[in-house]
Protein backbone atom coordinates (compact mmCIF):
# COMPACT_ATOMS: atom_id res chain seq x y z
CA UNK A 1 0.00 0.00 0.00
CA UNK A 2 1.41 3.37 -0.90
CA UNK A 3 1.37 6.33 1.43
CA UNK A 4 -1.32 7.81 -0.72
CA UNK A 5 -3.33 5.14 -0.42
CA UNK A 6 -3.25 4.20 3.58
CA UNK A 7 -6.36 5.60 5.19
CA UNK A 8 -5.34 6.26 8.95
CA UNK A 9 -7.96 5.70 11.19
CA UNK A 10 -6.99 8.74 13.54
CA UNK A 11 -6.98 8.51 17.34
CA UNK A 12 -8.48 4.55 16.57
CA UNK A 13 -4.72 3.01 18.09
CA UNK A 14 -4.58 4.79 21.65
CA UNK A 15 -3.03 1.50 23.71
CA UNK A 16 -3.81 2.60 27.10
CA UNK A 17 -1.19 -0.16 28.33
CA UNK A 18 1.45 1.15 26.22
CA UNK A 19 0.75 4.66 27.70
CA UNK A 20 1.11 3.50 31.38
CA UNK A 21 4.14 1.76 30.74
CA UNK A 22 5.67 4.49 29.18
CA UNK A 23 4.82 7.15 32.04
CA UNK A 24 6.44 4.33 34.49
CA UNK A 25 9.45 4.07 32.43
CA UNK A 26 10.09 8.20 32.69
CA UNK A 27 9.48 8.00 36.59
CA UNK A 28 11.77 5.59 36.25
CA UNK A 29 14.53 7.55 34.53
CA UNK A 30 13.41 10.26 36.41
CA UNK A 31 14.20 8.45 40.04
CA UNK A 32 17.11 7.43 38.21
CA UNK A 33 18.33 11.21 37.67
CA UNK A 34 17.61 12.37 41.35
CA UNK A 35 19.78 9.48 42.93
CA UNK A 36 22.32 10.34 40.31
CA UNK A 37 22.25 14.23 40.16
CA UNK A 38 19.93 15.82 41.99
CA UNK A 39 20.47 19.26 41.55
CA UNK A 40 21.31 20.88 38.49
CA UNK A 41 21.11 17.66 36.52
CA UNK A 42 17.84 16.82 37.48
CA UNK A 43 16.60 20.50 36.12
CA UNK A 44 18.32 19.67 32.78
CA UNK A 45 16.44 16.35 32.46
CA UNK A 46 12.83 18.10 33.07
CA UNK A 47 14.57 21.27 30.41
CA UNK A 48 15.14 18.20 27.87
CA UNK A 49 12.16 16.46 28.60
CA UNK A 50 10.15 19.66 28.06
CA UNK A 51 12.35 20.33 24.93
CA UNK A 52 11.58 16.15 23.40
CA UNK A 53 8.37 17.25 23.83
CA UNK A 54 7.87 20.50 22.25
CA UNK A 55 9.88 18.91 19.44
CA UNK A 56 7.64 15.54 18.71
CA UNK A 57 4.42 17.59 19.55
CA UNK A 58 5.68 20.60 16.88
CA UNK A 59 6.75 18.01 14.16
CA UNK A 60 2.90 17.23 14.17
CA UNK A 61 2.58 20.53 12.51
CA UNK A 62 4.99 20.28 9.78
CA UNK A 63 2.96 19.38 6.50
CA UNK A 64 4.82 16.62 4.66
CA UNK A 65 3.93 14.45 1.68
CA UNK A 66 6.99 12.42 0.75
CA UNK A 67 7.11 10.70 -2.01
CA UNK A 68 3.43 11.55 -3.54
CA UNK A 69 4.02 14.89 -2.86
CA UNK A 70 6.95 15.12 -5.42
CA UNK A 71 4.38 13.95 -7.76
CA UNK A 72 2.03 16.14 -7.10
CA UNK A 73 -0.27 12.98 -5.85
CA UNK A 74 -0.96 14.10 -2.03
CA UNK A 75 -0.51 17.85 -0.28
CA UNK A 76 2.26 18.68 1.67
CA UNK A 77 6.07 19.26 0.99
CA UNK A 78 8.22 16.84 -0.69
CA UNK A 79 10.36 14.99 1.86
CA UNK A 80 10.53 13.48 4.73
CA UNK A 81 9.31 14.83 8.06
CA UNK A 82 11.74 13.84 10.58
CA UNK A 83 14.78 15.47 7.97
CA UNK A 84 11.93 18.67 7.01
CA UNK A 85 11.38 19.04 10.81
CA UNK A 86 15.15 18.80 11.89
CA UNK A 87 16.21 21.57 8.85
CA UNK A 88 13.69 23.93 10.58
CA UNK A 89 14.93 23.55 14.06
CA UNK A 90 18.36 23.08 13.68
CA UNK A 91 17.92 26.57 11.97
CA UNK A 92 16.36 27.98 15.17
CA UNK A 93 19.11 26.39 17.09
CA UNK A 94 21.23 27.49 15.57
CA UNK A 95 19.60 31.44 16.19
CA UNK A 96 19.12 30.49 19.81
CA UNK A 97 22.63 29.52 20.60
CA UNK A 98 23.75 32.79 19.32
CA UNK A 99 21.68 34.56 21.71
CA UNK A 100 22.71 32.65 24.28
CA UNK A 101 26.13 33.71 23.61
CA UNK A 102 25.53 36.92 23.34
CA UNK A 103 24.20 36.38 27.01
CA UNK A 104 20.43 37.18 26.53
CA UNK A 105 17.80 36.08 28.79
CA UNK A 106 16.48 32.66 28.74
CA UNK A 107 12.91 33.53 27.52
CA UNK A 108 14.15 35.46 24.58
CA UNK A 109 16.97 32.80 23.67
CA UNK A 110 13.92 30.21 23.76
CA UNK A 111 11.87 32.07 21.70
CA UNK A 112 14.36 33.62 19.22
CA UNK A 113 15.09 30.08 18.51
CA UNK A 114 11.36 29.13 17.94
CA UNK A 115 11.34 32.47 15.81
CA UNK A 116 14.49 30.95 13.66
CA UNK A 117 12.23 27.62 12.89
CA UNK A 118 9.28 29.60 11.99
CA UNK A 119 10.97 31.93 9.57
CA UNK A 120 13.04 28.61 8.14
CA UNK A 121 9.83 27.00 7.49
CA UNK A 122 7.66 30.07 6.19
CA UNK A 123 10.61 30.81 3.63
CA UNK A 124 10.58 26.99 2.74
CA UNK A 125 6.82 26.87 2.53
CA UNK A 126 6.08 30.02 0.45
CA UNK A 127 8.69 28.48 -1.94
CA UNK A 128 7.09 25.49 -2.19
CA UNK A 129 4.33 27.12 -3.51
CA UNK A 130 5.88 29.28 -5.66
CA UNK A 131 7.39 26.45 -7.48
CA UNK A 132 3.95 24.29 -7.69
CA UNK A 133 2.19 27.72 -8.91
CA UNK A 134 4.55 29.11 -11.36
CA UNK A 135 6.73 26.30 -12.09
CA UNK A 136 4.20 23.84 -12.64
CA UNK A 137 0.83 25.58 -13.10
CA UNK A 138 -0.80 23.75 -9.86
CA UNK A 139 -3.15 25.26 -7.55
CA UNK A 140 -2.76 24.00 -3.64
CA UNK A 141 -5.76 21.40 -2.76
CA UNK A 142 -6.10 19.11 0.82
CA UNK A 143 -7.04 16.13 0.26
CA UNK A 144 -7.79 15.75 4.05
CA UNK A 145 -11.24 18.88 4.30
CA UNK A 146 -13.82 19.99 2.56
CA UNK A 147 -13.04 23.33 3.18
CA UNK A 148 -9.52 25.29 4.80
CA UNK A 149 -10.19 25.84 7.98
CA UNK A 150 -8.87 29.09 8.45
CA UNK A 151 -9.61 30.59 4.95
CA UNK A 152 -12.41 28.86 4.02
CA UNK A 153 -11.46 28.27 0.35
CA UNK A 154 -13.01 25.26 -0.90
CA UNK A 155 -10.85 22.63 -1.97
CA UNK A 156 -12.23 19.63 -3.69
CA UNK A 157 -12.78 21.25 -7.20
CA UNK A 158 -8.85 22.29 -6.93
CA UNK A 159 -7.95 18.91 -6.60
CA UNK A 160 -6.77 17.19 -10.07
CA UNK A 161 -8.01 14.14 -11.08
CA UNK A 162 -6.49 11.07 -9.68
CA UNK A 163 -4.46 12.75 -6.90
CA UNK A 164 -5.15 12.94 -2.83
CA UNK A 165 -4.52 16.89 -3.42
CA UNK A 166 -1.47 19.06 -3.78
CA UNK A 167 0.74 21.77 -2.86
CA UNK A 168 0.51 23.85 0.51
CA UNK A 169 -3.15 25.43 1.42
CA UNK A 170 -2.99 28.37 3.98
CA UNK A 171 -3.59 25.69 6.71
CA UNK A 172 -0.62 23.85 6.07
CA UNK A 173 1.59 26.93 5.78
CA UNK A 174 0.46 28.14 8.75
CA UNK A 175 0.79 24.63 10.75
CA UNK A 176 4.06 24.66 8.78
CA UNK A 177 5.25 27.99 11.16
CA UNK A 178 3.72 26.71 14.32
CA UNK A 179 5.94 23.22 14.34
CA UNK A 180 9.18 25.17 12.94
CA UNK A 181 8.42 27.29 15.93
CA UNK A 182 7.85 24.61 18.36
CA UNK A 183 10.98 22.96 17.04
CA UNK A 184 12.93 25.66 17.35
CA UNK A 185 12.06 26.49 20.59
CA UNK A 186 12.00 23.17 21.85
CA UNK A 187 15.87 22.21 20.60
CA UNK A 188 16.89 25.50 21.72
CA UNK A 189 16.08 24.72 25.18
CA UNK A 190 17.66 21.41 25.54
CA UNK A 191 20.88 23.39 24.12
CA UNK A 192 20.32 25.77 27.25
CA UNK A 193 19.84 23.15 29.84
CA UNK A 194 22.86 20.81 28.85
CA UNK A 195 24.82 23.99 28.36
CA UNK A 196 24.13 25.31 31.95
CA UNK A 197 24.87 21.71 32.82
CA UNK A 198 28.05 21.14 31.55
CA UNK A 199 29.06 24.93 32.20
CA UNK A 200 28.46 23.78 35.84
CA UNK A 201 30.23 20.17 36.00
CA UNK A 202 32.71 19.93 33.07
CA UNK A 203 35.82 22.15 34.78
CA UNK A 204 35.41 19.75 38.01
CA UNK A 205 35.60 16.78 35.82
CA UNK A 206 38.02 17.74 33.65
CA UNK A 207 40.14 19.18 36.02
CA UNK A 208 40.55 22.92 34.06
CA UNK A 209 39.42 26.41 34.27
CA UNK A 210 36.05 27.74 33.20
CA UNK A 211 37.26 29.80 30.20
CA UNK A 212 39.08 26.38 28.51
CA UNK A 213 35.83 24.17 29.11
CA UNK A 214 33.37 26.43 27.09
CA UNK A 215 34.12 25.28 23.30
CA UNK A 216 33.72 21.77 25.11
CA UNK A 217 30.25 22.22 27.22
CA UNK A 218 29.16 24.18 23.78
CA UNK A 219 29.97 21.45 21.03
CA UNK A 220 28.78 18.78 23.69
CA UNK A 221 25.65 20.29 24.36
CA UNK A 222 24.81 21.52 20.72
CA UNK A 223 25.35 18.15 19.92
CA UNK A 224 23.68 16.52 22.14
CA UNK A 225 20.33 19.08 21.16
CA UNK A 226 20.83 17.81 17.40
CA UNK A 227 20.37 14.63 18.60
CA UNK A 228 17.62 14.44 20.59
CA UNK A 229 15.73 15.99 17.63
CA UNK A 230 16.12 13.91 15.24
CA UNK A 231 15.30 11.40 18.33
CA UNK A 232 11.53 12.84 18.35
CA UNK A 233 11.40 14.28 15.06
CA UNK A 234 11.72 10.42 13.73
CA UNK A 235 9.53 9.26 16.15
CA UNK A 236 7.14 11.63 15.43
CA UNK A 237 7.44 10.21 11.82
CA UNK A 238 6.54 6.65 12.92
CA UNK A 239 3.70 7.77 14.77
CA UNK A 240 2.46 9.94 11.69
CA UNK A 241 3.44 7.19 9.40
CA UNK A 242 5.24 9.30 7.37
CA UNK A 243 3.03 11.82 5.74
CA UNK A 244 0.54 14.50 7.37
CA UNK A 245 -0.89 17.07 5.65
CA UNK A 246 -0.77 19.52 8.90
CA UNK A 247 -3.13 20.46 11.78
CA UNK A 248 -6.25 19.78 10.13
CA UNK A 249 -5.23 16.51 9.52
CA UNK A 250 -6.81 13.55 11.04
CA UNK A 251 -3.65 11.96 11.78
CA UNK A 252 -2.84 14.81 13.91
CA UNK A 253 -5.60 13.47 16.72
CA UNK A 254 -2.57 10.98 17.35
CA UNK A 255 0.17 13.65 19.23
CA UNK A 256 -0.75 11.97 22.68
CA UNK A 257 0.80 9.11 21.83
CA UNK A 258 3.59 10.90 20.38
CA UNK A 259 4.24 13.16 23.67
CA UNK A 260 4.58 10.28 25.93
CA UNK A 261 6.94 8.17 23.57
CA UNK A 262 8.95 11.66 23.10
CA UNK A 263 9.15 12.05 26.53
CA UNK A 264 10.60 8.53 27.60
CA UNK A 265 13.10 8.72 24.93
CA UNK A 266 14.24 12.40 25.86
CA UNK A 267 14.42 11.29 29.37
CA UNK A 268 16.61 8.33 28.62
CA UNK A 269 18.67 10.17 26.08
CA UNK A 270 18.76 13.04 28.78
CA UNK A 271 20.16 11.02 31.67
CA UNK A 272 22.63 9.90 29.01
CA UNK A 273 23.82 13.75 28.59
CA UNK A 274 23.67 13.88 32.70
CA UNK A 275 25.39 10.41 33.38
CA UNK A 276 28.39 11.63 31.41
CA UNK A 277 28.88 14.42 34.05
CA UNK A 278 27.70 13.15 36.87
CA UNK A 279 28.94 9.82 37.69
CA UNK B 1 28.92 51.44 13.33
CA UNK B 2 32.04 49.63 11.46
CA UNK B 3 31.37 46.25 13.35
CA UNK B 4 27.83 46.40 12.04
CA UNK B 5 28.43 47.16 8.39
CA UNK B 6 31.24 44.42 8.43
CA UNK B 7 28.37 42.32 9.61
CA UNK B 8 26.04 43.59 7.04
CA UNK B 9 28.77 42.44 4.20
CA UNK B 10 29.43 39.22 5.63
CA UNK B 11 25.65 38.58 5.71
CA UNK B 12 25.63 39.56 2.11
CA UNK B 13 28.58 37.21 1.03
CA UNK B 14 27.13 34.31 3.16
CA UNK B 15 23.53 34.66 1.47
CA UNK B 16 24.88 34.65 -1.82
CA UNK B 17 26.75 31.21 -0.80
CA UNK B 18 24.03 30.05 0.23
CA UNK B 19 22.11 30.50 -2.43
CA UNK B 20 24.80 28.86 -5.00
CA UNK B 21 24.98 26.12 -2.54
CA UNK B 22 21.20 25.77 -2.98
CA UNK B 23 21.12 25.95 -6.35
CA UNK B 24 23.93 23.74 -7.03
CA UNK B 25 22.74 20.85 -4.37
CA UNK B 26 19.07 20.77 -6.04
CA UNK B 27 21.07 19.74 -9.40
CA UNK B 28 23.04 17.56 -7.98
CA UNK B 29 20.37 15.95 -6.24
CA UNK B 30 18.05 15.78 -9.43
CA UNK B 31 21.27 14.24 -11.33
CA UNK B 32 21.64 11.43 -8.73
CA UNK B 33 17.49 11.37 -8.39
CA UNK B 34 18.36 11.44 -4.60
CA UNK B 35 14.97 13.39 -3.39
CA UNK B 36 11.32 11.53 -3.06
CA UNK B 37 11.11 11.04 -6.93
CA UNK B 38 14.06 8.15 -6.53
CA UNK B 39 10.71 6.15 -6.01
CA UNK B 40 9.69 6.74 -9.69
CA UNK B 41 12.79 5.90 -10.85
CA UNK B 42 13.00 2.67 -8.68
CA UNK B 43 9.56 1.48 -9.63
CA UNK B 44 9.68 1.95 -13.04
CA UNK B 45 11.41 -1.39 -13.96
CA UNK B 46 9.25 -3.11 -12.15
CA UNK B 47 6.22 -1.70 -14.41
CA UNK B 48 8.38 -2.89 -17.13
CA UNK B 49 9.63 0.68 -18.03
CA UNK B 50 13.35 -0.17 -18.57
CA UNK B 51 15.18 3.14 -18.35
CA UNK B 52 19.09 4.81 -18.05
CA UNK B 53 18.38 7.52 -15.17
CA UNK B 54 21.01 7.50 -12.86
CA UNK B 55 19.52 6.72 -9.00
CA UNK B 56 21.81 7.13 -6.09
CA UNK B 57 19.10 7.23 -3.57
CA UNK B 58 20.10 5.39 -0.19
CA UNK B 59 19.56 8.46 2.42
CA UNK B 60 17.28 11.59 1.89
CA UNK B 61 19.04 14.67 0.96
CA UNK B 62 18.88 16.39 4.19
CA UNK B 63 20.91 13.63 6.27
CA UNK B 64 23.29 13.02 2.90
CA UNK B 65 24.43 16.67 3.23
CA UNK B 66 24.22 16.98 6.75
CA UNK B 67 27.07 14.40 6.70
CA UNK B 68 29.22 15.76 3.56
CA UNK B 69 29.08 19.43 4.59
CA UNK B 70 30.04 17.94 8.61
CA UNK B 71 32.46 16.11 6.87
CA UNK B 72 33.95 19.09 4.34
CA UNK B 73 34.04 21.24 7.64
CA UNK B 74 35.47 19.35 10.32
CA UNK B 75 38.40 18.56 7.49
CA UNK B 76 38.81 22.34 6.80
CA UNK B 77 38.83 22.67 10.77
CA UNK B 78 41.20 19.78 11.13
CA UNK B 79 43.69 21.50 8.16
CA UNK B 80 43.04 24.72 9.87
CA UNK B 81 44.34 23.38 13.15
CA UNK B 82 47.36 22.48 11.22
CA UNK B 83 47.90 25.53 10.20
CA UNK B 84 46.83 25.70 6.66
CA UNK B 85 44.92 29.19 5.02
CA UNK B 86 41.65 28.89 5.65
CA UNK B 87 40.71 29.15 2.18
CA UNK B 88 42.86 26.12 0.89
CA UNK B 89 41.53 24.14 4.01
CA UNK B 90 38.39 24.40 3.22
CA UNK B 91 38.95 23.48 -0.40
CA UNK B 92 40.88 20.54 0.41
CA UNK B 93 38.04 19.74 2.85
CA UNK B 94 35.47 19.98 0.30
CA UNK B 95 37.71 17.69 -1.85
CA UNK B 96 37.83 14.91 0.50
CA UNK B 97 34.13 14.98 1.35
CA UNK B 98 33.38 15.26 -2.66
CA UNK B 99 35.10 11.84 -2.66
CA UNK B 100 33.29 10.10 -0.03
CA UNK B 101 29.92 11.47 -2.26
CA UNK B 102 31.51 10.01 -4.58
CA UNK B 103 32.16 6.30 -3.23
CA UNK B 104 28.49 7.14 -2.19
CA UNK B 105 27.14 7.20 -5.17
CA UNK B 106 28.74 4.62 -6.55
CA UNK B 107 28.13 1.92 -4.53
CA UNK B 108 24.64 3.50 -4.11
CA UNK B 109 23.78 3.41 -7.92
CA UNK B 110 25.08 -0.11 -8.70
CA UNK B 111 23.38 -1.29 -5.19
CA UNK B 112 20.01 -0.08 -6.27
CA UNK B 113 20.38 -0.82 -9.84
CA UNK B 114 21.35 -4.18 -9.04
CA UNK B 115 18.14 -5.00 -6.72
CA UNK B 116 16.07 -4.38 -10.31
CA UNK B 117 17.84 -7.19 -12.17
CA UNK B 118 14.93 -9.35 -11.78
CA UNK B 119 13.33 -7.05 -13.85
CA UNK B 120 15.61 -6.74 -16.09
CA UNK B 121 17.01 -3.13 -16.08
CA UNK B 122 20.51 -3.20 -16.70
CA UNK B 123 23.72 -1.63 -14.81
CA UNK B 124 24.69 1.08 -17.31
CA UNK B 125 28.80 1.24 -16.61
CA UNK B 126 28.72 4.78 -19.19
CA UNK B 127 25.98 6.17 -16.80
CA UNK B 128 27.44 5.39 -13.84
CA UNK B 129 31.19 6.86 -15.37
CA UNK B 130 29.74 9.95 -17.12
CA UNK B 131 27.00 10.64 -13.92
CA UNK B 132 28.93 10.23 -10.96
CA UNK B 133 31.57 12.41 -11.59
CA UNK B 134 28.86 15.38 -12.40
CA UNK B 135 27.16 14.86 -9.67
CA UNK B 136 30.34 14.98 -7.56
CA UNK B 137 31.38 18.52 -9.20
CA UNK B 138 27.81 19.97 -8.14
CA UNK B 139 28.35 18.19 -4.70
CA UNK B 140 31.56 20.08 -4.48
CA UNK B 141 30.41 23.38 -5.17
CA UNK B 142 27.33 22.53 -2.72
CA UNK B 143 29.81 21.27 0.56
CA UNK B 144 32.27 24.27 -0.58
CA UNK B 145 29.81 26.95 -0.53
CA UNK B 146 28.27 25.66 3.00
CA UNK B 147 31.41 25.15 4.61
CA UNK B 148 32.83 28.69 3.53
CA UNK B 149 29.78 29.89 4.89
CA UNK B 150 29.85 28.65 8.03
CA UNK B 151 33.38 29.34 8.32
CA UNK B 152 32.13 32.77 7.49
CA UNK B 153 29.32 32.91 10.62
CA UNK B 154 31.95 30.98 12.93
CA UNK B 155 35.31 33.40 12.47
CA UNK B 156 33.83 36.45 11.13
CA UNK B 157 30.15 36.88 12.73
CA UNK B 158 31.46 34.85 16.20
CA UNK B 159 28.38 32.05 16.22
CA UNK B 160 29.63 30.15 19.61
CA UNK B 161 29.01 26.56 17.45
CA UNK B 162 32.52 24.98 16.42
CA UNK B 163 32.93 24.35 12.21
CA UNK B 164 32.08 20.63 11.90
CA UNK B 165 28.88 21.55 14.33
CA UNK B 166 27.69 24.32 12.08
CA UNK B 167 28.39 22.46 8.74
CA UNK B 168 25.75 19.42 10.23
CA UNK B 169 23.32 22.03 11.16
CA UNK B 170 23.61 24.13 8.00
CA UNK B 171 24.18 20.93 5.74
CA UNK B 172 20.91 19.44 7.07
CA UNK B 173 19.07 22.73 6.72
CA UNK B 174 20.66 22.59 2.95
CA UNK B 175 18.58 19.05 2.33
CA UNK B 176 15.69 20.29 3.54
CA UNK B 177 15.24 23.33 1.87
CA UNK B 178 16.59 22.21 -1.58
CA UNK B 179 14.19 18.56 -1.36
CA UNK B 180 11.60 20.55 -0.38
CA UNK B 181 11.69 23.41 -2.77
CA UNK B 182 13.32 21.49 -5.81
CA UNK B 183 11.85 17.57 -5.27
CA UNK B 184 8.35 18.37 -6.99
CA UNK B 185 9.94 20.08 -10.05
CA UNK B 186 11.98 17.02 -10.99
CA UNK B 187 9.31 14.81 -10.11
CA UNK B 188 6.52 16.00 -11.22
CA UNK B 189 7.47 18.52 -14.52
CA UNK B 190 10.30 16.42 -15.52
CA UNK B 191 9.58 12.86 -15.17
CA UNK B 192 6.03 13.41 -15.73
CA UNK B 193 6.66 15.24 -18.76
CA UNK B 194 4.08 13.00 -20.31
CA UNK B 195 1.50 14.01 -18.24
CA UNK B 196 -0.75 16.88 -18.73
CA UNK B 197 0.65 20.22 -17.37
CA UNK B 198 -1.23 22.21 -14.76
CA UNK B 199 -2.40 18.77 -13.13
CA UNK B 200 -0.93 16.34 -10.31
CA UNK B 201 0.36 13.00 -11.69
CA UNK B 202 -2.33 10.52 -11.47
CA UNK B 203 -1.58 7.55 -8.98
CA UNK B 204 -2.41 5.23 -11.90
CA UNK B 205 0.60 6.74 -13.87
CA UNK B 206 2.61 6.24 -11.46
CA UNK B 207 6.39 4.24 -12.73
CA UNK B 208 5.66 5.43 -16.34
CA UNK B 209 8.44 8.20 -16.50
CA UNK B 210 9.43 9.60 -19.75
CA UNK B 211 12.73 7.81 -20.87
CA UNK B 212 13.48 8.91 -24.16
CA UNK B 213 14.68 12.26 -25.12
CA UNK B 214 14.81 14.12 -28.41
CA UNK B 215 17.30 11.54 -29.92
CA UNK B 216 17.89 8.55 -28.15
CA UNK B 217 17.17 7.80 -23.99
CA UNK B 218 16.76 10.02 -21.99
CA UNK B 219 19.73 9.99 -19.17
CA UNK B 220 20.26 12.27 -16.12
CA UNK B 221 22.29 15.01 -17.23
CA UNK B 222 19.07 16.26 -19.22
CA UNK B 223 17.21 15.77 -16.17
CA UNK B 224 19.75 18.26 -14.36
CA UNK B 225 20.03 20.31 -17.09
CA UNK B 226 15.91 21.16 -17.48
CA UNK B 227 15.58 21.45 -13.71
CA UNK B 228 17.71 24.05 -13.20
CA UNK B 229 16.21 26.76 -14.85
CA UNK B 230 13.26 26.97 -12.01
CA UNK B 231 13.62 23.75 -9.53
CA UNK B 232 17.29 24.76 -9.01
CA UNK B 233 16.77 28.32 -8.61
CA UNK B 234 13.96 27.97 -6.46
CA UNK B 235 15.95 26.18 -4.05
CA UNK B 236 18.93 28.30 -4.51
CA UNK B 237 16.64 31.08 -3.84
CA UNK B 238 15.49 29.46 -0.87
CA UNK B 239 18.49 28.15 1.25
CA UNK B 240 19.88 31.85 0.60
CA UNK B 241 17.16 33.75 1.91
CA UNK B 242 16.97 31.41 4.84
CA UNK B 243 20.66 31.97 5.68
CA UNK B 244 20.33 35.55 4.80
CA UNK B 245 17.44 36.62 6.99
CA UNK B 246 18.49 34.35 9.96
CA UNK B 247 21.67 36.28 9.71
CA UNK B 248 20.51 39.75 8.89
CA UNK B 249 18.00 40.02 11.70
CA UNK B 250 20.49 38.69 14.22
CA UNK B 251 23.30 40.80 13.47
CA UNK B 252 21.19 44.37 13.06
CA UNK B 253 18.57 43.69 15.27
CA UNK B 254 20.05 41.77 18.22
CA UNK B 255 21.34 44.55 20.40
CA UNK B 256 17.54 46.16 20.05
CA UNK B 257 15.60 46.14 23.41
CA UNK B 258 17.73 42.98 24.76
CA UNK B 259 17.24 40.66 22.02
CA UNK B 260 13.30 40.98 21.13
CA UNK B 261 14.54 43.11 18.71
CA UNK B 262 15.28 40.06 16.40
CA UNK B 263 12.30 38.20 18.05
CA UNK B 264 10.11 40.70 16.40
CA UNK B 265 11.92 41.36 12.95
CA UNK B 266 11.48 37.60 12.90
CA UNK B 267 8.01 37.75 13.59
CA UNK B 268 7.62 40.59 11.13
CA UNK B 269 9.09 38.78 8.19
CA UNK B 270 6.99 35.60 8.72
CA UNK B 271 4.13 37.68 8.32
CA UNK B 272 5.10 38.93 4.88
CA UNK B 273 5.97 35.68 4.07
CA UNK B 274 2.29 34.75 4.92
CA UNK B 275 0.88 37.77 2.98
CA UNK B 276 3.12 36.57 0.13
CA UNK B 277 1.87 32.08 0.12
CA UNK B 278 -1.77 33.67 0.67
CA UNK B 279 -0.75 35.65 -2.55
CA UNK B 280 0.77 32.90 -4.33
CA UNK B 281 -2.28 30.38 -3.40
CA UNK B 282 -5.12 32.97 -4.08
CA UNK B 283 -3.87 33.77 -7.57
CA UNK B 284 -3.55 30.34 -8.65
CA UNK B 285 -7.27 30.02 -7.57
CA UNK B 286 -8.07 32.40 -9.51
CA UNK B 287 -6.06 32.37 -12.61
CA UNK B 288 -6.11 28.60 -13.23
CA UNK B 289 -9.34 28.30 -11.74
CA UNK B 290 -11.22 24.65 -10.71
CA UNK B 291 -10.36 21.29 -12.60
CA UNK B 292 -14.50 20.57 -11.77
CA UNK B 293 -17.64 22.19 -10.70
CA UNK B 294 -17.57 23.14 -7.13
CA UNK B 295 -20.12 20.95 -5.06
CA UNK B 296 -20.10 19.96 -1.48
CA UNK B 297 -17.93 17.02 -0.63
CA UNK B 298 -17.57 15.49 2.86
CA UNK B 299 -13.38 14.44 4.03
Amino acid sequence: MTAVAAKPQAGSAMNPTAMAVGVVLLLIILAICWYVSPGIGFMALIAVIIGGVLIGFGTHFVPVGGAPAAMGQAPGIATGVAMLAAGAGLAGLFGGAWAAAAGQDTIVVIVSGGVGGGLMMAITCMMVNFVYVFGMGIPSASGKVAKDPITGDTQAEFKSQGTEGHGLPFVSFVGGVIGGFLGGAGGTLIYLALLKLYKATLPSVMGVTAAQVMPIAISAAGIFAVGLFLVNAVLTAYNITGTIEGPHDPKFKRWPRAIVASAVASALCGLVAVLIVAW
Amino acid sequence: MEQIVFGIGITALTGALATVAGAAEDTESNIGSQGDPNSQVQLAPQMGFLHRIFNKAVAGEPPAYGLWCCLGAGLAWAFMAMQFNAVLAIVLGSVLATFVQGVYATTAYVGRTASLSKFGQPVYVDILKSMTTVTMAHAFIAIFATVALCQLINGALGHPFPLPLLGLIWGIALGAAGSATGNPYYGKERQYQNQKFGAGVPISASGNIVRYAEAGERNSLDNGWFTTKIGGSAAGVCFGLIVFLELWRTVLFDKVSAGWGAIVVGVLMILVFTVVDRYIEVWARKNYGPYTEAKEVSS
